[in-house]
């Protein structure tokens, strides 16, 4: 079906893509902007800054006190957060449509003139947060280091995906304010930095206010480096075992994917889908509703810019079975997979799933106005979520099958295995 | 307006030349909650559309009364297990078939249950709206049951009891209604039932239990989307209009009482904790609270909504302890509790508790204007993004449905936030709000429960890691 949300897209002088998407539905508007920098781009020494540094954006800037972007836009009506990831770091707010001026002043103050605010109490506060977050998401949490071991096993030392996004205590502890000068002069500035506007404003008013407030933001940003060599799959399995206080054995079955926004991609992100992702996968058919061998299946795959993207199947091994024969089952089930490809109605499965997601996630504004911005600012281009699902459509079950032969054989897996330790009381 | 009133008291400020000033807010363009239709068909089935523009993933949401109370206590998490077992098996279809078939439409079809009722909720695109309605209505009406099936969900909640067991703040949520609770209550423990209940459930049970409760007298469904081009009542009579069932008995909610020893604090010893989890409660109300919801609805952002509200502002942005710490109102049927709940460093256990009791007590001493409007302007005027979904909407209306209300309680209470002020809310923390605490620690016992109890809050229970259940 053709979608024909409305795009209007400009870039200031100063380098700052601008993309307004006028929607009058709801009384908002969303302001999402990305920038150009992840925890792909921390040097070593320094894992986790990119996300520290994000925390920081709240602490304060020339005109804003701490903790003031929260406070004062919740107070006008506005939801609001980021994120930091391995490609980018998101900043949003969704306010009433007449506090979109005072959202766009407070994110020119903290994007231009953040570090006149940037103090050692602050920097020392949020890294006491962000350590409290990694504790509560991953250290004190059952498995809750495993996506940490899947992106070390599947990308070597030194590459941008090796580290995980969250980094490690050691790094955050390191973190000076002279760190936070350095990254936010290197990384942050309207020439690296995606605005979107999405909801109830036409182009001319959100252009117009993006000038106002960001035009005189001078272009900062060091140009971007080029993204990393390609990297193919794993040309032998590897395999990263723990025996672990933890419930039940989980596996974690890891790929190098294709990078994103390609043909080779989608078609590997279907392969998935028909393999673990549906609730009529191959794997979910044999494991969990014939065998019984496991509680559960998913996949999951995770385009990424930087030569290579990643996919995982998580299998939550049932009471009674091995570990080491539910992997069997499942190389079996990969090698029959590139040996067949998908069957027709497989293929209509992942394609409509995928769909009716993908509609979904453009049925609010916020999520919109991520997608806008993740489009243009990691894949160029700005119409994304109008042609997304038309170039889904065009891909073939042959190329499915290819991606599956290329990337999703037994010897490419990386195997993250949590084993339940001996000696549980029952 | 009154958001700026913060821009000008934080004066932080060391000035060059700044160009341009703050914006001014200027007032929020008038919104209201979407409209609805209604009717009730003749099989006593209510039927409630909202018809929202753009948004072209209809969701269907149907919502059954069935009071957790209706489980046999033998069987406590059959509700549950029936819900998940629903599309597992239908008069006409196998499991797999019945999956097939779902995904091949792209539909997403789900069910749960909490302590009001059972909700069946599907998402799918407009083009396969008929054929949701009917896949949906197969299962409500003709779910099968199948031993094997049956068994398969029985295995997977057993090892989901597992997995609650070990991940520390679902380990809390579980202690602490054990604990608030009198333990004749349902409501003492967990909605999908425990290891001993849940490995009882067979197939007959399930065809038994749901013969007597899914029935349409009494039932709702809801359906929200861009309905333009479709006869909703038409589709539903089409899909639904033929399931009958006797209506079951019905049972006037009440409040479930609390235990007479809940004022009290709970350490579950989870040795080498890197963080402590917190779960502090006490009596609330519910939504029909005589002076109106939605005085609580505010006081949850300002005590525990942000990191700027009283409990993070200490915790998180003074003292670096957590990563957050929310509060809010949580509403029953009849009553309802304030919680708090969130995670601290393991050496800051006892100051941090310290700290987050002192702050949920001295509120008690009043708010103040300023965070009272800021709360109050949050809560109003985020409501249209927070309802622009046809799945938000639909939630709420089968959510509401449940307790007996339609989403006009939506609409009237977010005009009743206008009227809320300091003095509202002050009244409405002391009425509920005693200081008679139940705490519920999940941590590291051997290196912090006697720092708990010299706090002198109350006798601290330590439970073992594993007790024998």
């Amino acid at each position: 079906m053709p979608l024909d949300y409305k795009i209007a897209d400009r870039t200031l002088a100063n380098g700052l893509r601008v993309i307004v998407s006028e929607d009058h539905s709801v009384p908002n508007v969303t302001v999402n902007l990305w920038v150009n920098v992840g925890s792909r781009h921390e040097v070593e020494g320094r894992t986790g800054f990119a996300h520290l540094f994000e925390h920081l954006m709240f602490q304060g800037s020339r005109n804003v006190a701490s903790g003031e972007h929260f406070s004062a836009l919740m107070a006008a009506g506005g939801r609001l957060n980021a994120t930091t990831w391995f490609d980018r770091t998101n900043y949003f707010e969704t306010v009433p449509r007449g506090a979109m001026d005072l959202a766009l002043w407070m994110e020119a103050d903290r994007h231009g003139h953040l570090l006149d605010a940037v103090n050692q109490e602050n920097l020392d506060n949020q890294r006491d947060v962000v350590k409290e977050e990694k504790r509560q998401r991953y250290d004190n949490m059952p498995y809750g280091n495993a996506l940490i071991d899947i992106y070390a096993a599947v990308y070597p030392k030194g590459h941008p995906y090796h580290h995980a996004t969250i980094g490690s205590m050691a790094d955050l502890d390191a973190a000076s304010v002279q760190d936070v000068h350095d990254f936010f002069l290197s990384h942050y500035g309207p020439n690296n930095t995606v605005l979107a506007l999405v909801g109830d404003l036409t182009p001319d008013d959100g252009f117009a206010a993006a000038e106002r407030y960001f035009g005189p933001l001078p272009a900062t940003a060091a140009a971007r480096r080029e993204p990393v060599e390609p990297l193919t799959a794993l040309s032998e399995p590897v395999r990263d075992e723990h025996v672990e206080d933890v419930p039940s054995d989980h596996l974690y079955i890891a790929f190098r994917l294709p990078v994103d926004d390609t043909p080779e991609f989608f078609a590997s992100s279907l392969a998935m889908d028909v393999i673990g992702g549906l609730a009529t996968s191959r794997l979910s058919r044999r494991l969990v509703r014939r065998e019984q061998s496991a509680t559960s299946v998913s996949a999951h795959a995770m385009g990424f810019v930087d030569g290579v993207s990643l996919g995982f199947m998580l299998i939550d091994v049932a009471d009674g079975f091995g570990a080491d024969a539910v992997e069997a089952a499942v190389c079996e089930e990969l090698v029959r997979f590139a040996e067949q490809g998908p069957t027709e109605i497989e293929m209509e499965s992942a394609m409509a799933q995928t769909e009716r997601g993908w509609l979904s996630s453009l049925a609010s504004q916020e999520e919109r106005a991520d997608h806008i911005c993740h489009s243009a600012t990691l894949l160029g281009d700005s119409g994304y979520i109008n042609t997304y699902l038309d170039r889904l459509a065009e891909v073939t079950p042959a190329l499915v099958q290819q991606a599956a032969v290329t990337w999703l054989r037994p010897q490419s897996r990386a195997v993250v295995a949590y084993l339940k330790q001996d000696g549980d009381t029952q | 307006m009154t958001s700026q009133d913060s821009a000008t008291s934080h004066g932080s400020v060391t000035q060059p030349e700044s160009v341009l000033e703050r914006p001014e807010v200027s007032s929020p363009e008038p919104w209201s909650f979407p409209g609805s239709q209604r009717s009730v068909l003749a099989n006593g089935l209510g039927v409630v559309s909202y018809d929202i523009p753009g948004q072209y993933v209809i969701s269907v949401c149907l919502a059954v009364p069935l009071p957790l109370e209706r489980e046999p206590r033998e069987l406590e998490g059959i509700a549950t297990i029936m819900a998940r077992t629903l599309d597992e098996g239908t008069a006409l279809h196998t499991a797999e078939e019945f999956a097939e078939l779902l995904e091949r439409k792209g539909i997403a079809l789900g069910a749960g249950v909490n302590e009001a009722g059972l909700v069946v909720d599907v998402d799918v695109s407009k083009r396969h709206l008929s054929e949701a309605l009917d896949l949906l209505s197969q299962a409500v009406r003709e779910a099968a049951f199948p031993v094997k099936e049956v068994s398969r969900h029985v295995k997977t909640r057993l090892a989901e009891i597992d997995q609650e067991r070990a991940v520390p703040g679902q380990r809390a949520a579980i202690e602490f209604i054990t604990t608030y609770f009198d333990s004749g209550e349902r409501a003492s423990r967990p909605t999908g039932g425990v290891k001993a209940t849940v490995s009882a459930i067979t197939s007959p049970d399930l065809v038994a239990f749901h013969a007597a409760n899914v029935v349409p007298s009494g039932a709702t469904v809801v359906v929200a989307g861009d309905l333009s081009g479709v006869d909703v009542v038409s589709e539903i009579e089409q899909a639904l209009g033929s399931w009958s069932g006797a209506a079951a008995e019905a049972l006037e909610p009440r409040e479930a009482a609390r235990a007479l020893e809940a004022e009290r604090v709970v350490f579950v010893d989870r040795p080498g904790s890197v963080q402590t989890e917190f779960y502090v409660g006490c009596p609330g109300p519910d939504h029909q609270v005589e002076g109106g919801w939605a005085a609580y609805q505010v006081l949850g952002f300002v005590v525990g909504g942000s990191p700027n509200a009283r409990v993070d502002a200490v915790l998180r942005e003074d003292k670096g302890f957590t990563y957050g710490i929310r509060s809010g109102f949580r509403p029953r049927r009849r009553g309802g509790m304030f919680l708090t709940s969130g995670s601290v460093r393991a050496d800051s256990t006892v100051d941090a508790l310290g700290l987050l009791l002192d702050i949920l007590d001295k509120a008690r001493e009043g708010f103040t204007a300023e965070e009272t409007q800021a709360g109050v302007d949050f809560i109003s005027r985020t409501a249209p993004g927070r309802y622009a979904t046809a799945d938000t909407v639909a939630e709420e209306a089968a959510a509401l449905s449940l307790e007996g209300l339609t989403t006009d309680f939506t609409t009237e209470n977010l005009r009743a936030l206008a009227d809320v002020d300091a003095a509202a809310m002050t009244a409405a923390y002391n009425r509920y709000v005693t200081g008679e605490w139940t705490v519920v620690i999940v941590g590291d016992a051997s290196l912090y429960a006697e720092g708990v109890q010299a706090l002198g809050r109350g006798e601290v229970t330590t439970i073992p890691p594993n007790p024998q259940t």
